[in-house]
């Protein structure tokens, strides 16, 4: 009974992270696109403040709309958003349920890589019952996103766990297993270069997953006004924000878990709450230099994609380059057995 | 007690209860901020009819997105693949039994290349 008491307790711990991490995140960003673009920008904690402004406001409920499942979306969106982290190790604090004794692991990265898509689900559901039509052609545009991002997010994710069960690592899909044996350190040379392709599109998936430019056609402000968001206000709205905030964290840990899952304290001899708290500050370190790369400087840099185009581009160009990194990976995989093709 | 409930596949694993337990804690946590946000609002001014940016609501059926526009998207960016294989699909069974034996066969040819 303790044992599931403290899950409990990792649980609620991990979701007052996930708010806490995701907005401050989100204030980070938006400092770094306000310095590339030769502006002050708001203050770190303006994303709190957002949050705080928006549960003051008018929550409106359009006419047209379906009440239930309006008033739902934004919170099974948030709900669903966070569960990604229960799965995710923060530093070396494990997934939730890990660390206690007798305790299995309670999902792996194929889980993960399914429960991503529910928030957006969760998204489209709320803004086809918006019933506007600005609201409906974005939740039909979130929709098209997501069959263009999943793909290529498959194959990064399922090639670097084929490389792990090649070397001989069980559980090549475990998030524990990514941790302890970082990839770079199975792969060979040609392993390596696959692996940089591969992260080359986990870097282009993020600002997909997180509907931000380039990939932020279903909210569009200047085409739909805000698209699947065009109806929603105050606390729904609020909710909506937070669940992408921890979106942010959740897709930042998943690139740091698959391509830099090294801690600080074994190198500084610490151990216990201290190595905890020193790796967990590295963990956001890293996901800040990660929502660097695939958020914020991608952000400033492009312009929108059209819907037609973003489908190109992903099913074209960035599967090609997974599917090329796949293809090495495999290479160096049967190279490393002794085969040959 | 959760820890009987996981799934393991010997490549990863996976416990559902757990995932429903979390998913309605987070639920709840969800739900209490929502519940501090303001839950009285203005219907006055128009301010339920839905935002158009200020042109009056066409009726529902012109602005409805029909099942064949929904991925339109998607459609169009891969309308040269559809260009090249909607031909093959002539409805006659035995074209499409031909192509069948066509794809086993290179698939065949790959397998047995690749050992």
């Amino acid at each position: 009974m303790s044992s599931f008491l403290i899950t409990l307790a990792g649980v609620v711990l991990v979701t007052i992270f996930g708010i806490v991490a995701g907005l401050f995140l989100m204030g980070v960003d938006r400092i770094f696109a306000a310095r590339m673009q030769m502006r002050q920008g708001p203050p770190l904690i303006q994303p709190f403040i957002d949050i705080r402004k928006l549960l003051c406001k008018d929550s409106v409920v359009p006419e047209n709309a379906v009440p239930t499942l309006f008033n739902a979306a934004p919170i099974v969106a948030f709900a669903s958003a966070v569960t990604v982290l229960f799965y995710l190790p923060l530093g070396s604090i494990l997934p939730v349920g890990t660390p206690l004794p007798m305790v299995g692991e309670y999902g792996d990265l194929i889980l993960i890589m399914y429960l991503l898509t529910v928030p957006a689900l969760a998204m489209v559901a709320g803004g086809f019952a918006s019933g506007s039509p600005y609201a409906s052609v974005g939740a039909q545009r979130e929709m098209v996103t997501m069959i263009a991002y999943e793909f290529p997010l498959a194959i990064a994710i399922i090639a670097i766990a084929w490389r792990l069960a090649v070397a001989g690592i069980a559980m090549p899909f475990s998030v524990n297993t990514l941790a302890a044996n970082p990839i770079w350190t199975v792969a060979g040379p040609l392993g390596i270069i696959g692996c940089i392709l591969l992260l080359i599109v986990l870097i282009w998936v993020t600002p997909a997953e997180l509907s931000r430019v380039p990939c932020d056609t279903p909210e569009a402000e200047t085409e739909l006004c805000g698209g699947l968001l065009v109806e929603y206000s105050g606390r729904n709205l609020a909710l909506f924000s937070l669940s992408m905030a921890a979106k942010l964290v959740a897709m930042a840990g998943l690139s740091v878990l698959l391509f830099l899952p090294w801690n600080l304290s074994p190198l500084i001899g610490l151990t216990g709450i201290g190595a905890a708290g020193v790796d967990l500050v590295f963990f956001l370190l890293k996901v800040i230099v990660v929502m660097f790369f695939s958020v914020s400087l991608v952000r400033v840099i492009m312009a929108r994609f059209r819907i037609n185009t973003l489908v190109s581009i992903y099913w074209g160009w960035l599967t090609t380059i997974g599917l090329i990194g796949m293809l090495l990976i495999i290479l160096d995989g049967t190279i490393s057995i002794g085969g040959c093709l | 007690m959760i820890e009987s409930f996981t799934l393991t596949t010997g490549f990863g694993a996976w416990n559902a209860l757990f995932w429903v337990i979390a998913f309605v804690i987070a639920f709840i946590i969800g739900w209490l901020i929502w519940l501090r946000g303001e839950k009285v609002y203005d219907t006055s001014k128009g301010s339920t009819a839905p935002f158009l940016s200020g042109i009056a609501e066409p009726d529902k059926k012109e602005v409805h997105i029909r099942a064949g526009n929904l991925y339109w998207g998607y459609n169009d960016a891969l309308s040269g693949y559809y260009k090249f294989v909607k031909p093959f699909h002539t409805g006659n069974l035995s074209d499409y039994f031909l192509a069948y034996l066509l794809v086993t066969a290179i698939v065949l040819i790959v397998v047995v290349v690749l050992k």
